[in-house]
């Protein structure tokens, strides 16, 4: 039995099967997208996702708010893993009506990393590019973006909550074809894998953009990368429709972006003032 | 009914081209560098000769074709560097050249997909007037590169010769014999452990109709020609019922040398292929001339297979 077989034989979660049954999907004989996204191996990756995530017990509010036909879906980014992409992917596809299936803009250094890659494009992941994002908008697909990037996903624990910098790409991709913004706030994921300070000597050596270095690191070793059962808060907003030019200046564009920022950080604020407990 | 000069005859897919050309009702002349091969059909006047050489300009004004397929770029990388670019570059720039001088109506000329480059940051698909990245991580191409920006020049500085480009996928087929048709029929497949890029291919009649519709077309300018859809690499080779083997990453590339050392041929550069997609879109031919694949992924790389005999 080889390598694949042994995948194709992992279990299939019957409510990921149901709602995959219930998406339609341009796919060629073969059952794929040009991207490498296929439903049948999405499946099995959904379904491990779905394990995953009742190790983070996420609540989810305000799912409603997603529309139909194209969105972009942008939540802050926390957690070193990016677990909170995970999270809220899942939540789309298992309590979201109808079901949809993410496409996830990731990292452009994912697709150097063996198994990670293939596991990541198969489930609808595809590299963080304009271009790509734009097909993707056209065919109306749901996009989960994360404008802060590999600088927010890698902050350390003194600046948890505090959002980053916004990149304006997704803004000007929303300008031009037309695709309302829902904000999301994810709350939880900061406190999942701790880090003191980002160790960037140590990042370049082994070609990441971050290192997070979790204060229990001396203590368990690489077991300190792996995530404290932390309960997630999916806060899902309502959809923001912005005008004007997509080709207009950065600080015009910068303006707009940062009114989804001031929203997201709204809505993190208000989360977790709600919230009673990190566990 | 025209008279069509075709370059590189003594590969599969000019002669495939010619047979559909000859059925049209077209008069073809063959050209190659190469030995006339024996199984050519004898309807078919060949001249052996080098692109830059004066008897391939001898052939031209006596013949006067009216149009000029070049389909004869050497894909071949066996072929040391220095010859590779008198046949692809120095030999493309004549062959352009002549067709011009001597009132070609019609110029082909045959790129390859391979110069946009396979990398982990490319975004899919791929489109004609992207820039062409293969240069920066595989340099031993860039007589591909070169020869592609010459034609792309003549496009626009020649407009009587009213010239197109074809940037196909992976052509392969039962009669095609380029580096990829004889990898895909080789009884163990390596690939890289823990990848599996999107690969396109197109099979050789669908490729022969994208060359002679858009040859008999109005159009100028460049075309890439993607197959009917694109897989991962890995169930491309599942489908030849070959053997295939994981090589881990950090051996692969030392594996990849071997190989080519045992003669087992397989072109280093197609390591970043196995890797990183490069995923090209034939809109633009499609909206053009209508263009639509007739033959499936599964049965393209079956019958490339299946039908010709198995290597190694």
């Amino acid at each position: 039995m080889g390598a694949a077989d042994l995948f194709n034989s992992l279990p299939v979660d019957d409510e990921v099967a149901a709602r995959f049954a219930q998406i339609p999907n341009k796919l060629n004989e073969r059952g794929f997208d040009q991207w490498g996204f296929n439903p049948e191996s999405a499946k099995i990756y959904y379904s491990i996702g779905r394990m995953l995530q009742r190790y983070f017990r996420p609540k989810v509010y305000g799912i409603e708010n997603l529309p139909a036909g194209r969105v972009l879906i942008v939540p802050n980014h926390s957690g070193q893993l990016p677990f909170d992409g995970m999270v809220v992917a899942v939540s789309v596809l298992m309590e979201a009506e109808p079901p949809r299936v993410v496409r996830a803009m990731a990292e452009r250094w994912f697709p150097t990393l063996p198994f990670v890659n293939l596991a990541f494009s198969r489930s609808g992941v595809v590299v963080g590019d304009p271009i790509n994002c734009r097909n993707l908008l056209e065919a109306d697909n749901a996009i989960l973006v994360f404008p802060e990037g590999a600088r927010g996903c890698g902050k350390p624990w003194a600046q948890r909550y505090k959002l980053v910098r916004f990149g304006r790409g997704f803004m000007r991709l929303a300008l031009q074809t037309n695709t309302p913004i829902v904000p999301v706030a994810v709350i939880g994921a900061e406190e999942s894998i701790p880090s003191m300070f980002n160790f960037e000597a140590g990042a370049k050596i082994i070609g990441a953009p971050y290192l997070p270095m979790p204060p229990h690191l001396p203590l368990l070793g690489p077991l300190a990368y792996l995530p404290l059962p932390t309960q997630f808060h999916i806060h899902f907003g309502k959809p923001l429709s912005f005008d004007g030019p997509f080709d207009d200046e950065d600080e015009v564009i910068e303006e707009k972006v940062n009114v989804v920022k001031a929203t997201i950080q709204e809505m993190i604020d208000d989360g977790l003032e709600q919230r009673e407990s990190i566990f | 009914m025209s008279k069509i000069l075709v370059t590189g005859m003594a590969g599969s897919l000019a002669q495939l081209t010619a047979d559909r050309l000859l059925e049209q009702g077209h008069q073809v002349i063959g050209v190659d560098y190469r030995e006339r091969p024996a199984h050519l059909r004898p309807d078919i006047p060949f001249y052996k000769g080098n692109y830059n050489k004066t008897r391939f300009e001898d052939v031209i004004r006596r013949e006067k074709p009216d149009g000029l397929m070049h389909l004869g770029r050497v894909g071949n990388l066996k072929i040391r560097v220095g010859k590779r670019f008198d046949l692809n570059v120095v030999g493309t720039g004549k062959v352009m050249e002549l067709s011009l001088k001597y009132g070609v109506k019609r110029l082909l000329v045959l790129s390859t997909f391979h110069i946009y480059g396979a990398h982990a940051h490319n975004h899919i698909p791929i489109f004609e007037d992207e820039p062409l990245r293969a240069g920066s991580t595989f340099p031993e191409i860039a007589d591909a590169v070169q020869l592609d920006n010459m034609a792309q020049q003549w496009v626009y500085r020649h407009r009587q010769l009213r010239t197109v480009v074809v940037r196909p996928c992976n052509v392969i087929g039962p009669g095609i014999r380029n580096a990829i048709s004889r990898f895909l029929r080789r009884k163990r497949l390596p690939y890289v452990a823990g990848f599996s890029p999107m690969w396109q291919f197109v099979h050789q009649s669908d490729m022969v109709t994208a060359l002679t519709d858009l040859f008999h077309s109005d159009e100028v300018g460049t075309f890439n020609v993607a197959g009917a859809g694109a897989i991962p690499i890995v169930d491309a080779l599942s489908i030849t019922g070959a053997q295939t083997i994981p090589v881990p990453n950090p051996l692969a590339s030392a594996y990849m040398t071997l190989q080519q050392r045992f003669g087992r041929g397989f072109p280093p550069y197609l390591l970043e292929f196995l890797k990183y997609p490069c995923v090209i879109s034939d809109e633009k031919l499609r909206t053009a001339i209508g263009y639509q694949p007739k033959v499936g992924i599964e049965e393209s790389i079956l019958t490339c297979v299946r039908d010709a005999a198995r290597i190694h």
